[in-house]
């Protein structure tokens, strides 16, 4: 059974040298192709580090009305902190607002006027863990319709902005990765297709000698998942060499630099490998009797 | 043990075999003669399972051509051992691993695997061959070692589609008394040919097959 096994991989292994040129030819275009799509998906990976800090640094000013007290305002803080995607919200009471108004302007308050005029407020902060589209509004709408609330400020459009480029960036990354995965799955398709057809003595042999079905078919499915799995380990030491040659950019003028993810990387070698031999069990399918 | 029950078989154009009724014995040997084109190959076809009959059966061991299924075809070409005239060797595979390629496919053990490949060498006596590739072998060479291939497996049956068609007159000579050899150790043989001298005086039952209609 192990000896079986271990024969019909060596098959494998055997029939994709015979045809190396072509093989090693589609392995090398898919390979160049995923490199792009690898370098992509790691430095998107990459930067949602910095999605996630800047996201830790939205804050929201929430401005109650004048006319409520510290405590009245305090109950409303409470109601904020349970809306979805808010991490905390702290109460600025009036007496702090002063404070701050002192420290800012250097000058009292009440040395102007007889009573504070400042209204409470609370600073609101996200939760940066919110892994699809981030989204403020929502939020500014639920907290606008508590009572009391008499202003929200918060710097909306930057947020919006950032979301935005980065939501449409993987959307890029993700699309060109469906079309190289259909382009590699066409080329192994194609080399499997060769490949049978140069072993069409061989097929013929194994039936006339009483091989299963699948005893023929699983060599050309083992060449199909090692070419996956060579084009993905190369287009993946491909992207750690542009990301090699980023970094040494990026260091002339930001601190900024792309770390290389492993999981990323398994997870695309795992993909590939699994469209592979996706793609081979069709050409055997197909073009194996 | 193999048996034709009104057999017919035909191609496109209206050729093939007719009405075909005959029947083969364990550990028999019979000739399959008739002109070329008379549908001698089609009825060793119809054996080995490669094509099935449009009506009749045919039945070969415990597989009858009208229930087989087929994932079944591969357990009984174990059983059934083929020389061709073109031999049909492997020709990126040395002699052992050609006819080592029969049991490879059932899934034995190498040392099993050897020890069988080296018996037939010598049974056949070309236990020095055993490292040539087939472009190294003469013609009777290469056939001896198709004859090695079908044996290796122990089969009930061995089909030769004229063997010695591309052979000279030694070569096919020593070749039809390894197929005698072979048949007196109690493997029926079925061999068809053209070459009437060869075969005439050898004591065996003739199948004559004379435009796809079988008279045995
Ligand atoms: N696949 C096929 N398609 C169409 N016709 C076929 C096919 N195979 C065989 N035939 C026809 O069936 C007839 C019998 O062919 P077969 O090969 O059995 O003859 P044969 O007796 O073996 O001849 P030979 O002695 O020349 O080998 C021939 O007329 C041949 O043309
Ligand atoms: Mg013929």
């Amino acid at each position: 059974m192990m000896e079986t096994f271990l024969y019909l991989i060596a098959e494998g292994f055997k029939n994709l040298w015979r045809e190396k040129l072509s093989v090693f030819a589609s392995i090398f275009a898919i390979a160049i192709a995923m490199s792009f799509v690898v370098f992509g998906g790691i430095t998107g990976q990459d930067f949602s580090r910095i999605i996630k800090v800047a996201r830790s640094q939205y804050e929201l000013q929430v401005f109650f009305s004048p006319m409520i007290s510290d405590s009245e305002a305090s109950r409303h803080v409470d109601e904020i902190i349970k809306i979805r995607g808010v991490k905390s919200a702290n109460l600025v009471t009036k007496q702090e607002a002063a404070e701050i108004f002192e420290r800012e302007f250097g000058e009292n308050l009440f040395d102007l006027l007889r009573e504070n005029p400042l209204p409470s407020s609370c600073v609101v902060k996200f939760d940066e863990n919110v892994k699809k589209k981030f989204d403020v509004h929502p939020i500014v709408n639920q907290i606008k319709m508590i009572k009391d609330v008499e202003e929200v400020r918060y710097q909306g459009r930057l947020i919006t902005i950032i979301e935005r480029y980065y939501q449409g960036f993987f959307t890029i990354v993700t699309g060109i990765f469906v079309i190289i995965l259909l382009g590699t799955m066409i080329l192994i398709f194609n080399t499997i297709r060769l490949t049978i057809y140069s072993r069409r003595d061989l097929i013929r042999a194994l039936k006339l000698v009483g091989a299963t079905n699948r005893f023929v078919r699983f060599p050309f499915m083992v060449e199909g998942m090692i070419e996956g799995f060579i084009a993905a380990m190369l287009a993946g030491s491909f992207a750690y060499g542009f990301i090699r040659v980023s970094n040494y950019f990026l260091a002339v003028f930001t601190r900024y630099k792309i770390h290389w993810d492993w999981q990323v990387m398994w997870q695309f070698v795992g993909l590939m490998v699994l469209f592979s031999l996706i793609a081979s069990r069709q050409a055997v399918r197909k073009f194996l009797k | 043990m193999i048996w034709f029950d009104n057999v017919t078989c035909t191609f496109v154009k209206g050729a093939g075999l007719f009405d075909a009724t005959f029947e083969v014995e364990k550990g028999e040997f019979v000739f399959v003669i008739g002109p070329t084109g008379a549908g001698k190959t089609t009825l060793l076809k119809l054996v080995y399972m490669e094509i099935f009959p449009d009506k009749g059966k045919v039945v070969v061991d415990k597989y009858n051509s009208s229930k087989i299924k087929q994932r079944q075809i591969p357990l009984l070409r174990r059983k059934v051992g083929m020389v061709f005239q073109e031999f049909e060797l492997l020709s990126d595979r040395n002699v052992f691993e050609n006819i080592a390629l029969p049991l490879k496919v059932r899934g034995e053990k190498k040392r099993e695997i050897k020890s069988k490949v080296y018996h037939v060498l010598d049974e056949l006596d070309i236990s020095d061959k055993a490292g040539h590739y087939p472009s190294e072998l003469s013609g009777g060479e290469k056939q001896i070692v198709s004859l090695a291939r079908a044996i290796v497996k122990d089969p009930i049956v061995i089909l030769a589609d004229e063997p010695t068609g591309n052979l000279d007159p030694v070569s096919s000579f020593k070749i039809l008394t390894l197929l005698e050899q072979i048949n007196k150790e109690g493997t029926a043989v079925i061999m068809a040919s053209h070459n009437y001298n060869l075969i005439k005086d050898r004591g065996h039952r003739f199948i004559e097959v004379v435009d796809g209609r079988v008279s045995a």
